[in-house]
């Protein structure tokens, strides 16, 4: 396409007044090249009036390569949304005019410096065109038939889309069609109700759109987003069937009593929830031992949940369950039976506190906080609970006729998850390592069987326990395969309520990447964007960077070993374009070369430093905007700061770029990493920070100092340290290092 | 401290919410009130573990402690309450509980505080007071005292209120000793060593002194009124302790028809020292009937008005306060009929006489009760060096 560029700068929101906008012009068209006439400025560029003439010079003009120099990109995104042209903006107003001193040259020359690298933005980037994929599949495959499940497969069918409901056991249900009654889960929370599953049930089996396989597991899951090719074992035999997106609801197993012996599990009266729920179903609360009533019967609390020998987490709902259990007591057992409840704080979340209220008014009800340390037996079948640092003093020994350990939960996905981290760990000490470990380990049950060189199973979080690697926060039900959702107790404990809420969320963005591979578009956090890596193949020296080092298995190996794209898969985040040492990845509005020559483009002062900052779109870029946006800090007039897609994108070369024009140093913002990680694209700002401990060593023999490459991990609520962080970078520089040696050459 | 064994009692936690402890159940624990409390000790404080003795249901616990009496009900801890608890009223509907535990003989404290039973005792003084002959009115101008006036025609009335008070102290100690020796029980099996350096004169005289000051009383915040009330009521009720034993000292003295002349050993004592008596107790005895019914108004009014924060407070607490009431009421309307000469005064001043025999005949299982008992409390926590 031929470009025809038209530069228009705002001089609204006060930029007006901090900088000199015609010597601006002056200077960008100079130093870009460009004539004068294609650039304008207007008093409110994003007023219907600046709008209307940025809209006729496209009509009148054909002007099809456009930069805005004017505020964040982060903000008047539907203002300047300019179908059909290749799109920069130069963010003088949060960088510029709200953080730097007014009419100061610096303050002029930063203006200038972020509207030539917008030009070079448009200079270098193409229109982007969506890769669309054929015979895209709309089909919902939810695997699991307990709440989560059942509630997915109904909000997807109701949504409009076609359904295949897997469960491996015989019957719908899980968990909560085996339970005597449910806590309740509406006002006044009073009073125990059936289990809703049930009613589930029936709307699932009277949906048509929803088919179901019982007893039915998944031998493969073959393909992409809109593509999959999924092979089950169904009772028939094998079924192979065709899906666009996944929901992974496979629940949850109790934790393994046999384990909790020092909670007396194993004594005949003592017995887990579980069980006691099995008991209430058959009608009577009795004792195992002799069969007699159970009058007073006491509940342990995370049993093995909170417990760093057992489950370190909370299991969340076994607190409702014991207080619903002991309902059980209170009902079944007769007016003279007690239920009492030995706690270390009663969490019972959102309106549940309600129930616990109700429960807790009953008389019969008797709860203490306490540390229990053992359940020993007090004859003739009778046991003792003890526990230290009670609310009824220091240690007691509470007389009881039947102890119910509330067991805490263990994620499906925990079992197989062990196995893989015991064999990737055995992996690293090499092969016979490895196959010892196959040979000799017990391989769980897998659950979803992806045909994914990245492995079988979708991860887990770091210290996650097993539980399916979802941010909880800001990106829930997200896992690290595209198009695949966790809801549900794989995801953390949870309620049937919440299970079932889970499970729309899920349910939606599980049609949302239907949608959006239809179109092209990526999914989050990229959820806008239509383009695509496109490598240069004929370079490729299939040397695995790339597919060992993308977050979400988007790209695999053809069988000679050369990586492709299995681009529905793909979250843009760029990694690989980062990763790759032939610098063959481009995006069509990002590339290496063009964040490359925008570097480049910094002028270097003689006397003075000149920062490069590489900001993280997602969190560092937004904090610094918010900097401009309070207005009661400045920003270092030396640095320039660029936004890039996820650190994980930034290749090396920008080092050389940056350091070979005399760049005095180089900050690195990006999203905290590791176990508590906050990087939109999981692995990218780790990945940015293992690449540059290797740069430091480069640079360590060129002879510069390492310290002048620096990455610093920031949030987007670090906007008050964030001057500070970058003052303390270009002090550091200025005072330990001095100027850039290469300066001038 | 020794491991001590539960053995939870449904029956007692019922009792507890059946006899004014209706929010009990409500409390989780979060020890506001304990923080709150102004007069409660660091160590140890309470209402916070009573609140959870009683939810499981441990009487005893909660019997052999002295702390349920060192609760002075201020409500602080029921107006800062965050689940509205009211651990003040709780503990008022134990302390009740515990004068039931401890008062002898123990079916008398359970009637006097079921309603169902207030006319049966009522009807208890005023068939004695029939059967001595008060349905008589004496002709000729209204007299109560005077020899041939009203009272001398009751017969048997004095013996009659004379054992019935004996027999009511000899209750109270029965009672009282019962608790003291709960509470000795209970420290020792709590492991925790008595601070023996106080001897029991000491700490009688150090209650006694805080008890005439009402200093603990002083520290409520949310019912602030009630300390004042109390106070009027309180010293009222020393003020007509002093008048009736002047009285009765008058009685028995007199040459002329009293009792020591009547059984024949008339002692000599000069007319104008009994006149003096008679003045002295006059003023004494009108002072304070004012000032008894003014505070038991205060009391009244106060309760009326912190009702939202501390709550209205049960029957065993507005019997004591009507009869109080009552007390005050009929004697002050008693003495105005007679002084107006208005025979009405007689069946007034019989219905007076019954109010008197209700508050001390059933003294050790009323609220009445709750100065000895929390005399007794205090007196077991200095001795013991709890505070």
């Amino acid at each position: 396409m031929e470009k025809k560029y038209g530069v228009y700068i705002c001089k609204g929101c006060g930029i007006g007044e901090s900088v000199d906008v015609q010597k601006m012009i002056d200077e960008t068209a100079s130093a870009t090249r460009l004539p004068k006439e294609n650039f304008k400025s207007h008093d409110a560029l994003c007023s219907p009036e600046g709008i209307a003439m940025i809209n006729a010079d496209i009509k009148n003009d054909g002007i099809n390569a456009l930069n805005i120099v004017a505020c964040s990109q982060r903000s008047k995104v539907e203002e300047f949304d300019f179908p059909g042209c290749v799109m920069a903006r130069s963010n003088i107003r949060e960088l510029v005019a709200w953080s730097m001193p007014a009419m100061e040259e610096s303050t002029q020359i930063n203006a200038r410096d972020y509207a030539i690298m917008g030009v070079i933005k448009i200079q270098k980037g193409d229109l982007p065109e969506p890769g669309i994929l054929e015979n895209l599949n709309r089909t919902i495959l939810v695997i699991g038939g307990g709440m989560t499940g059942l509630s997915a497969a109904l909000e997807a069918a109701r949504a409009g889309y076609e359904v295949a409901l897997v469960e491996k056991e015989a019957q719908l249900g899980g968990w909560g069609a085996k339970i005597f009654k449910s806590s309740p889960m509406s006002y006044p929370f009073e009073g125990l109700i059936d289990s809703p599953v049930h009613a589930r049930i029936k709307d699932v089996q009277a949906e048509s759109r929803i088919k179901v396989y019982t007893g039915t597991t998944i031998q493969k899951i073959d393909g992409q987003p809109g593509l999959y090719d999924v092979t089950l074992n169904t009772p028939g035999g094998e079924e192979t069937i065709k899906a666009g997106a996944v929901v992974l609801a496979a629940g949850w197993k109790p934790y393994d009593a046999t384990k909790l012996t020092h909670l007396g599990y194993g004594l005949p009266n003592v017995v887990t929830s579980v069980e006691f729920e099995e008991m209430a179903k058959k009608g009577g609360i009795t004792r195992p031992s002799d069969g007699k009533p159970a009058k007073k019967v006491a509940f342990i609390q995370c049993a093995g949940s909170r417990d760093p020998e057992h489950l370190p987490y909370c299991s969340h709902f076994c607190c409702s369950t014991s207080l619903k259990q002991a309902k059980y007591v209170r009902e079944l057992g007769g007016d003279d039976a007690l239920a009492m409840i030995f706690y270390k704080d009663i969490r019972t979340p959102g309106q549940t506190e309600l129930f616990y209220k109700n429960m807790q008014n009953d008389p019969g009800v008797m709860l203490t906080k306490g540390d229990v340390k053992g359940v020993s037996e007090a004859g003739s079948g009778n046991l003792y609970v003890e526990a230290e640092n009670t609310l009824l003093g220091q240690n007691v020994k509470a007389l009881a006729d039947l102890v119910v350990l509330a067991v805490g939960i263990v994620p499906a996905t925990a079992g197989h998850q062990q196995y893989l981290d015991g064999l990737a760990a055995a992996g690293s000490k090499g092969d016979e390592a490895k196959a010892k470990y196959i040979e000799e380990t017990l391989k769980p049950e897998f659950i979803l069987n992806l045909g994914y060189k990245q492995g079988p199973e979708i991860p887990s979080m770091e210290g996650g326990f097993g539980f399916a690697d979802s941010n909880f926060l800001c990106f829930q039900y997200e896992t690290r395969r595209t198009g695949i959702y966790a809801a549900g107790c794989v995801r953390q404990p949870m309620t049937m309520a919440e299970a079932a809420e889970d499970a729309a969320g899920a349910a939606m963005k599980a049609a949302q990447v239907i949608e959006h591979v239809a179109k092209g578009m990526a999914v989050h956090p990229r959820a806008w964007d239509i383009t695509f890596p496109d490598p240069m193949m004929t370079r490729c020296t299939s040397c695995k960077r790339c597919t060992e080092e993308c977050p979400f298995g988007a790209i695999d190996e053809d069988a000679k070993g050369t990586p492709f794209y299995k681009i529905n898969r793909c979250r843009r985040c760029g990694t690989c374009m980062g990763a790759c040492p032939e610098r063959i990845v481009s995006f069509k509005d990002y590339h290496v070369d063009m964040i490359g020559s925008m570097i480049k483009s910094v002028e270097v002062p003689d006397e003075g430093l000149r920062i490069i900052v590489l900001a993280c779109e997602n969190d560092a870029y937004a904090a610094l905007d918010t900097v401009g946006i309070r207005r009661k800090q400045k920003l270092n007039p030396s640095v320039r700061i660029l936004p890039v897609r996820c650190l994980g994108s930034t290749n090396l070369v920008w080092v050389a770029d940056a350091f070979s024009r005399g760049i005095d140093g180089l900050l690195l913002l990006g999203c905290k990493f590791g176990e508590d990680y906050q990087c939109h694209f999981i692995k990218g700002s780790e990945l940015a920070s293992y690449r540059f401990s290797k740069v430091q060593e480069t640079l360590n023999r060129l002879q510069l100092e390492a310290e002048r490459c620096k990455m610093e991990q920031v949030g987007i609520d670090d906007y008050s340290r964030l001057p500070e962080i970058i003052d303390d970078f270009v002090k550091n520089v200025e005072d330990q290092l001095g100027p850039n040696p290469f300066k001038g050459f | 401290m020794s491991e001590r064994i539960l053995n939870p009692d449904l029956g007692f936690v019922k009792e507890v919410i059946k006899s004014g402890g209706e929010s009990l159940k409500k409390c989780y624990q979060c020890a506001t009130c304990s923080v709150v409390c102004n007069v409660t000790p660091d160590e140890n404080p309470f209402p916070r573990k009573e609140m959870i003795q009683a939810q499981w249901g441990l009487k005893d616990e909660l019997f052999r402690n002295p702390d349920i009496w060192l609760c002075h009900q201020c409500s602080d801890c029921t107006a800062y309450c965050p689940r509205g608890a009211k651990p003040g009223e709780v503990l008022n509907a134990i302390r009740k509980m515990s004068l039931q535990e401890f008062s002898v003989p123990g079916f008398l404290a359970r009637m006097v505080n079921q309603p169902v039973f207030l006319l049966l005792l009522l009807a208890v003084p005023l068939a004695a007071l029939l059967a001595s002959g008060a349905g008589h009115v004496p002709a000729g101008p209204v007299e109560f005292g005077k020899p041939g006036g009203f009272l001398f025609s009751l017969k048997y009335i004095d013996p009659l209120f004379t054992s019935v008070a004996v027999l009511a102290l000899l209750s109270l100690f029965l009672g009282i000793r019962k608790y003291w020796s709960a509470m000795s029980e209970g420290q020792s099996s709590s492991g925790k060593s008595p601070a023996t350096d106080i001897s029991l004169g000491t700490a009688i005289k150090e209650t006694v002194k805080e008890i005439l000051a009402h200093k603990r009383f002083d520290k409520c915040e949310t019912t602030k009124g009630r300390s004042t009330a109390h106070k009027l009521v309180f010293y009222s009720f020393i003020g007509l302790f002093i008048t009736t034993v002047l009285a009765f000292g008058k009685v028995i003295l007199e040459p002329n028809g009293g009792y020591l002349a009547y059984l024949g050993h008339p002692v000599n004592v000069s007319a104008s020292l009994l006149t003096g008596l008679v003045v002295v107790y006059k003023i004494i005895g009108n002072i304070s009937a004012a000032a008894l019914i003014i505070g038991i108004l205060l009391v009244m009014g106060n309760r009326m008005k912190n009702a939202k924060k501390a709550g209205l407070g049960s029957y065993y607490d507005w019997l004591f306060i009507s009869l109080v009431a009552g007390l005050g009421i009929t004697g002050l309307l008693a003495e105005l009929l007679r002084v107006g000469n208005m025979p009405a005064a007689y069946p007034v001043y019989v219905v007076h006489l019954c109010f008197v025999f209700f508050l001390f005949a059933y003294a050790p299982f009323s609220k009445m009760a709750h100065m000895f008992y929390r005399a007794t409390a205090m007196v077991f926590e200095k001795k013991s060096g709890k505070a």
